[in-house]
């Protein structure tokens, strides 16, 4: 406190403060708080002379003199914008006003943006193109980065100049590419089949098409790099669909070389019934153990506001055998839906087809939603599994017990 | 033995949570804080909607009714709408009339929240020269954005406007120019200070400066004109609005509140209607200032439009809060030759009004709305997208021929609801309670279960399910089935004596039916012919709750006005309604 009084004495004395020692101002008008803020301009800046009276409304000054030469040009333009125009310059105004909107925006988002339902339709999407626009330019930048880094390490390399002898021969991607379409390939033949069953375009907005796209490719391609991979079926796939053109998109060229069997047909119609078990999450049996003599039938769907039952319902309509994986069983679950994405749902299956093991099968289930794994059914643990909630959450029992029954169903109330 | 390991379970977690308590309180936040990514938001913070609808208008739960009307005009108030907002941040120690969720949704912004960090920075108390803003900025962690950090807080703590001039021109002599923004933020501590020959430099700088401005401007503008005796000028500003989009409801009520507050009504109404036929939601205290701004005056024309304020509460089910029931009181009272007279009171389970024994309208849907309503449940929530989905087609087919056998039912009963109303019992002794209870006065019961109620087990007795079927039908759907719908529909088809049982709230079922309409309907329905159950304390009795006899919306028979109110204080979801009335008469 002394020293603060005497810093604050210092200041006033310093003449910076000269409308402070010309109105003999109190010492108590500069709160602790701010006088440290000052203080530190205070202290080293004594050449401030404060000859001059701040005009206050100068800025506006400046504003219109820098307006003058403007406004002449801005009169002479036409009044009447199309509304694409009129679009732009809104956007363009939010941004400056410092809302998250795409710097540049393509005449066909713009055209996407203006025929948004609502208001809060317009931001969503004008924030997920604005978070698009960054993680592009971030890339960029890491690109080039990168690219210096490795014009560095080869100059270094060149200076010291000594050609490195390796026993091993170095395998290119392609070659590794080619090992994996060999057995893909045998999968054509041999291999199990595993159907995603591509009926669920109408459910689906034109995001959440793109993003179950996405989701294929990625399990697809690590369907290719597994040791015994799956015969991938995409049955009632139709040309020409949303999904069709997302695949090119995707794909490009690609699309056509793919070794996978793609049909329009149902998948009832190339299977026998008997053998066909359709995954859901909303199935009321359990997978105990994987089989591998039936066909798996995946729905390819995203569905970013859960729609439950959908794929349940399919698979009632064509009276087809359903299941769903034992999550509640061997995970102690914590929050989350208990649908997972398509290529989370690959990697478990292939796990379990190569070593039938359901504590490595699930380890692709996303670590936030569950909070460890249980050898012991699910309900002996509730008590452990409250208290595991009430440390980590610091939550109150009732909203524990809440999130319990939302978890689990009632089968495994306590009496 | 099992008891004791039971009771020692017990007895560690208890312990466990007093040790909870006598952590360190740095401990305690650390755990918080680790609380990874739950939000930790209030579950009772939600919009106290009157219905979940569109139509509905938000209400802040914590606004009191401490505060005189009058007063209120003056204080901000937002809408949380988040979209028009963004631009301005109104400082915490304000009222506002804001919906929880947008304010929740503003902070979701990482660019704002990176901002939000700096909230401790300290305005200065004077304006400084160029050389110390110089300074001040070079010692600020991020000098990139010291500008809007720096008039944000001086928003925060309302600071002389002076200091804010000061840092403009620090601003514009160095870059030439100032930016959109820092603009708008000054504006809004203009606003805020009732600056208003300021107020209006900045709109004449904005408007050579920009082609157009967006909404956070626009908004900012006409509440700052409209509070001054320059109102007029808002309401140029708010045509000029209209020219590029469709003015946000802030604006409309910035505008009628300055028409109604210099005694305008005429025009304060054409802007009501305007804003309507736009399709933007009135915030009730817009429907407020109405009442309160015409107290007093005598005018058929204007009592008729006031009139058709309280319909359209009527119409969309909205419940006024005490401060605006109050108001509507006063006004009522206040005509000249009227002779009103407003009591508040509570409505007796009959549906009578203990004040002017008025018998309150029936809660009976007309037959055009009960047809409507009966067809809207088979298709949008039995059937929906897929009648898979809750149901088989088989399997509704062979419940509709059970039902048509069967017609009519008196009450039809949600078999596993109720047979969770007491958890330390049988579920299948709940569930028979719940039918000798009913049974006794002849009634023609229908009990919706499961088919794995019929299997014997430990919940479900053989003898005792029996025994329940000589008094009353029972159907069971398949296990994966939804028996909502189908108790929905059972319901509907016996007619309108007809009521059911069950603790349901129904909500989800009211979310399947796609327009307001029908959704009001469905409640204004349910209201009238659920009867919820209660265990009593001693042994085997039940109690229950009867369906309302009347209904709870705000009516008229010409001389007398009957409006449902309720304390804001007090939570409500769409399916509580108010138990306090205002009875006003025409002596």
């Amino acid at each position: 406190m002394q020293s603060a009084n005497m810093l604050l004495r210092k200041t006033v004395r310093s003449s910076v403060l000269p409308f402070a020692a010309q109105h003999r101002m109190q010492k108590d008008l500069f709160p602790l708080s701010r006088a440290l803020s000052l203080s530190l301009c205070l202290k080293q800046d004594k050449s401030c002379e404060p000859s001059e009276k701040l005009d206050l409304d100068e800025w506006k000054k400046v504003m219109k003199s820098g307006l003058q030469e403007e406004a002449s040009e801005t009169v002479s333009e036409p009044k009447e914008l199309s509304s694409l125009a009129a679009a732009r310059e809104t956007l363009e105004m939010w941004r400056l006003a410092g809302r998250a909107v795409p710097e540049n925006i393509c005449e066909e988002e713009l055209k996407t943006f203006m025929e948004c339902p609502s208001k809060s339709a317009k931001k969503k999407y004008l924030k997920y193109l604005h978070l698009k626009e960054l993680q592009k330019k971030n890339d960029k930048r890491k690109m080039d980065e990168k690219r210096e880094r490795r014009l560095e390490a080869q100059n270094q390399a060149s200076k010291t100049d000594e050609t490195k002898k390796s026993s091993f021969v170095c395998v290119w991607s392609s070659t590794m590419d080619k090992a994996y379409n060999w057995r893909a390939a045998q999968s054509m033949i041999f291999g199990q089949p595993l159907v995603f069953d591509m009926s669920y375009e109408k459910e689906m907005s034109v995001r959440e098409v793109t993003n179950t796209v996405r989701q294929i490719v990625l399990s697809e391609s690590c369907n290719r790099r597994s040791v015994d991979p799956f015969h991938i079926h995409f049955c009632n796939f139709k040309d020409d669909s949303l999904y069709h053109r997302e695949f090119i998109k995707q794909y490009r060229e690609a699309w056509g070389k793919l070794l996978i069997t793609v049909t329009d047909q149902c998948y009832t119609e190339i299977f026998p019934k008997d053998k066909l078990i359709y995954l859901t999450a909303d199935s009321p049996k359990v997978m105990k153990t994987f089989d591998h003599d039936k066909i798996y039938i995946v729905g390819s769907m995203v569905d970013k506001s859960i729609k439950t039952g959908v794929s349940l319902a399919r698979a009632k309509r064509l009276g087809l055998e359903t299941a769903a994986l034992p999550l509640d069983k061997y995970l102690l679950w914590s929050t989350g839906a208990k649908n997972l994405t398509l290529d989370q749902m690959m990697h478990i299956l292939l796990t379990l087809k190569d070593t039938a093991d359901w504590k490595k099968a699930l380890e692709f289930v996303p670590k936030r939603k569950y909070c460890g794994f249980v050898s012991k059914p699910v309900k002996e643990l509730k008590k452990t599994l409250d208290l595991i909630n009430i440390l980590k959450h610091g939550k109150g029992r009732e909203e524990v017990q809440k999130q319990f029954a939302k978890s689990y169903p009632k089968k495994y109330k306590l009496k | 033995m099992a008891l004791f390991s039971q009771t020692s379970q017990q007895g560690f977690q208890a312990l466990l949570w007093k040790c909870h308590m006598f952590w360190p309180v740095s401990r305690c936040r650390q755990l918080f804080a680790a609380s990874f990514s739950v939000p930790n938001r209030e579950k009772t913070n939600y919009l106290s909607f009157m219905t979940s609808s569109s139509t509905a208008l938000p209400v802040d739960p914590k606004e009191t009714d401490v505060l005189p009307t009058k007063k209120r005009s003056e204080i901000d108030c937002k809408e949380g709408k988040g979209w028009d907002e963004e631009t301005k941040e109104i400082p915490e120690g304000k009222f506002r009339f804001s919906s929880s969720l947008g304010a929740a949704k503003k902070w979701s912004m990482s660019h704002v929240q990176s901002r939000h960090k700096f909230s401790n920075v300290q305005p200065p108390e004077k304006p400084l020269q160029a050389e110390e803003w110089n300074k001040l900025r070079e010692d600020f962690q991020s000098p990139e954005i010291f500008e809007e950090v720096m008039l944000n807080s001086m928003i925060r703590c309302n600071s002389p406007i002076d200091v804010a001039k000061s840092l403009l021109t620090h601003l514009a002599k160095r870059n030439g120019d100032i930016a959109y923004n820092v603009l708008v933020k000054y504006l809004t501590l203009c606003v805020q200070q009732r600056q208003v020959s300021e107020i209006r430099d900045v709109y004449d700088i904005m408007k050579v400066r920009f082609k157009i401005l967006e909404s956070g401007a626009y908004n900012l503008l006409i509440r700052g004109l409209s509070n001054s005796d320059q109102w007029r000028m808002a309401l140029t500003l708010l045509e000029e609005v209209k020219k590029i989009m469709i003015p946000s409801r802030t604006c409309y009520e910035s505008c009628i509140k300055a028409a109604s507050r210099h005694q305008e009504m005429k025009l304060a109404f054409e802007l009501y209607d305007e804003m309507l036929a736009k399709d933007v939601i009135p915030t009730l205290d817009v429907l407020q200032s109405f009442f309160d701004y015409s107290r007093g005056m005598k005018d058929a024309e204007l009592q008729k439009e006031l009139f058709g304020i309280l319909l359209y509460l009527r119409e969309n089910q909205i419940y006024p809060h005490k401060t605006f029931m109050r108001s509507i009181k006063l006004w009522f009272e206040s005509i000249p030759g009227g002779n009103w007279r407003g009591r508040l009171t509570n409505i007796k389970d009959s549906g009578q009004c203990p004040v002017c024994n008025h018998q309150l309208e029936d809660s009976n849907l007309t037959e055009e709305e009960y047809s409507n309503l009966s067809e809207r449940i088979v298709r949008d929530v039995i059937h929906g997208t897929d009648t898979f989905r809750k149901t088989s087609p088989q399997e509704f087919e062979a419940f509709q021929t059970f039902v048509e056998n069967r017609l009519p039912f008196d009450i039809v009963i949600d078999g596993l609801n109720v047979s969770h109303i007491k958890s330390r019992k049988m579920q299948c002794e709940n569930l028979f309670d719940a039918v000798n209870c009913l049974a006794k006065e002849n009634a023609r019961l229908l009990v919706l279960g499961r088919k794995h109620m019929l299997i014997n087990s430990s919940n479900w007795k053989r003898e005792i399910m029996k025994e329940m079927q000589n008094k009353a039908d029972f159907f069971f759907a398949e296990n994966i089935s939804e028996d909502d719908a189908f108790l929905l529909y059972a319901t509907l088809r016996s007619g309108k004596h007809c009521k059911f049982v069950t603790r349901d709230f129904l909500r989800d079922h009211k979310a399947c039916l796609p327009d307001s309409l029908t959704r009001h309907l469905f409640r204004k329905w349910q209201r009238g012919h659920q009867i919820v159950f209660f265990p009593s304390a001693e042994g085997r009795s039940m109690k229950f709750l009867p369906a309302f006899h009347y209904d709870c919306v705000v009516q008229t028979t010409g001389d007398t006005w009957h409006i449902p109110y309720k304390d804001v204080f007090e939570e409500k979801y769409s399916y509580q309604v108010p138990r306090k009335w205002l009875c006003i008469q025409q002596k």
